[in-house]
């Protein structure tokens, strides 16, 4: 169920990172406007990670509570941060994956 | 193999019809505690009680109960001395039903109890069912 | 990440196993003034996963199914029973209806979970 994001991710993530392109999301990217250089591609990446943990976290969780071993409020709590962090992620690669395809529409 | 969940339904509504046969005994016995007979020498009413059964339902592979049979006790009847009566025989004695008013009103709240619970069984199947059900429906 | 395909099938496992229970439950309950008659309990719901494994373990190893996972009621009382009237009838009504509360309550934590794990997946699957 993570695959298709991470991998969607790593991907953009690989291809910004060696394209030459990436140099004008440098510096568009809102990191660069408060002065600390992050490289867009590997904050993807950062991302993509953060959410696969708390994936397997939620999952272990779901897991632990039937077979009764993890109480109804910590499955509860941990599906809700899963969910969050899940819609917050596909969000942001909806975002990424339109920023790109605008990005190879412009003339060269 | 049949669906686990609606044969606990099929089992609670056994319990519940064989409770509120056992319900309808024991309000009869009430009502009839001081029922003599009309003639001199007559036997009284007699005190019923209902008899149940465990019998496994192959059809659901479950075990439901069953009301065996309503039968008479076969305890005593009460004697009163009450010459007028015209129920009294040749030496005045007449006999009374063999209920016990104490122990037929503790049965009516068994009875109750175990209706209640019976109930509480078949509400619990029927939300499970529908809980499953609802896992379909979109959204949360 | 196939933990989420163990997820449902969890779930589906542990549901069969609790309705199972539930009729387990609704017999004692309907029988309790059937003379003689012994309250029945189902195996542990970890008992029930270590039996299926070991016949998934016997058939093929690494071939994924469900080797349809067999519960039944059987005669286990772990503790002693509250209370055993003269006719030989071990059911106790507050017992039961404790032991129905829990199933009801693990079951509707298993259908929530699947619900949230099901709408996850989806969304995550959506262009």
């Amino acid at each position: 169920m993570i695959d298709p994001i991470s991998a969607s991710f790593r991907s953009i993530a690989v291809g910004s990172g060696s394209d030459a392109g990436v140099a004008p999301l440098r510096a568009a990217s809102p990191a660069a406007s408060t002065g600390t250089p992050v490289d867009f591609g590997s904050f993807l990446a950062q991302m993509a990670a953060d959410t696969a943990q708390t994936l397997k976290a939620g999952e272990a969780t779901a897991l632990a509570g039937i077979n009764g071993q993890a109480s109804a409020q910590q499955v509860v709590q941990a599906v809700m941060t899963t969910e969050q962090s899940l819609q917050s992620a596909i969000a942001i690669r909806d975002k990424v994956v339109s920023a790109f395809l605008e990005l190879s529409r412009m003339s060269i | 193999m049949h669906d686990p969940l609606s044969s606990a339904l099929r089992i609670g509504a056994s319990g519940l019809e064989a409770q509120s046969k056992r319900l309808r005994v024991v309000t009869e016995n009430l009502a009839n505690a001081q029922s003599t007979g009309k003639t001199p020498g007559a036997d009284p009413y007699t005190r019923k009680v209902v008899t149940f059964e465990n019998e496994l339902d192959e059809t659901i592979g479950a075990n439901v109960v069953k009301v065996g049979g309503i039968e008479r006790h076969r305890s005593p009847y009460r004697v009163e001395h009450n010459p007028g009566h015209p129920a009294a025989d040749q030496n005045g004695f007449v006999k009374l039903p063999n209920v016990d008013i104490v122990s037929e009103v503790a049965d009516m709240h068994e009875a109750n109890r175990a209706y209640e619970a019976n109930l509480q069984a078949i509400k619990q199947a029927r939300e499970m069912i529908a809980m499953t059900i609802d896992m379909l429906r979109t959204g949360s | 990440m196939t933990t989420a395909i163990h997820l449902f099938d969890a779930v589906s496992r542990n549901n069969r196993w609790l309705s199972v229970r539930q009729s387990t439950i609704a017999s004692n309950i309907a029988n309790a003034n059937t003379p003689g008659y012994r309250a029945l309990d189902v195996e542990p719901f970890e008992k029930v996963l270590e039996a299926t494994r070991l016949t998934l373990q016997a058939t093929q190893p690494g071939h994924m199914t469900d080797g349809a996972t067999k519960v039944t009621a059987v005669d286990v009382r772990k503790s002693e029973p509250w209370e055993t009237t003269h006719s030989g009838n071990s059911v106790s009504l507050e017992q039961e209806l404790i032991n129905a509360g829990e199933v009801n309550r693990a079951y509707r934590l298993n259908t929530g979970i699947a619900k949230a794990f099901h709408r996850m997946l989806l969304a995550s699957a959506k262009a």
